[in-house]
């Protein structure tokens, strides 16, 4: 299972985690309860108004809880994004 | 890398934790263990809104409450040296060890370490 993950190391990730935050930087570990070590990362936020913002974060653990989705992330296809033009309305939190 | 062990090594530096309810700490790690239950000192809650402060002498954060732990970037060149080391000895001892290596004196498995060193 875990191993998945695995092959996500030491590349760029995105992580949606169950308050429905969007966070991107670079998977430097993770245990069974997949705990992150998420490196050089920011925030993605999304609304529906304006373009989207991205508030650098830094070092980060976010404890497995809290996480919703991971997924790699092409960097070719990332660095093509124009976020200033990119609108959508922020992602709810998990309903339990 | 394990995130507790960029944890641990994280002991004595500034942090901010974020719980599930949205409050935030930001002080000096004391401690922690294996379950990211942590000891925090000088430490400044602030509520969910943002608008209230609280400062104290020292905190304790039960784990499961975590949401995330924001760690100075530097911290993590410093996992490199201490946990390679760690599980560099630990990985040899059970490889070479293997079956019926844990009924055998701690000489022996000292000895089976500097065999491979060299």
């Amino acid at each position: 299972m875990a191993s998945s993950i695995e092959s996500y190391i030491n590349k760029m990730v995105s992580v949606v985690t169950s308050d429905g935050r969007i966070i991107v930087g670079t998977l430097k570990g993770f245990d069974q309860t997949i705990n992150l070590i998420l490196d050089e990362s920011h925030e993605r936020v999304y609304s529906g108004g304006q373009g989207v913002e991205q508030v650098i974060l830094g070092l980060y653990i976010i404890r497995g809880d809290n996480i919703a989705v991971i997924g790699e992330i092409d960097d070719d296809t990332d660095q093509g994004l124009d976020f200033q033009n990119i609108k959508a309305e922020p992602l709810n939190s998990v309903v339990h | 890398m394990l995130p507790l062990s960029l944890l641990r090594t994280a002991v004595n530096h500034p942090m901010l934790v974020e719980l599930k309810n949205g409050e935030t700490y930001n002080g000096h790690l004391v401690s922690c263990d294996n379950w990211m239950n942590i000891n925090l000192r000088e430490v400044i809650c602030t509520s969910r809104d943002g608008d209230r402060f609280w400062r104290m002498p020292e905190c304790y954060v039960r784990g499961s409450t975590i949401k995330y732990l924001r760690i100075p970037d530097e911290v993590i060149d410093m996992v490199k040296e201490d946990v390679m080391q760690k599980s560099k000895g630990r990985g040899e001892v059970r490889g070479r060890g293997g079956r019926g290596g844990r009924g055998r004196g701690k000489e022996n498995k000292r000895m089976k370490i500097v065999e491979i060193r060299m």
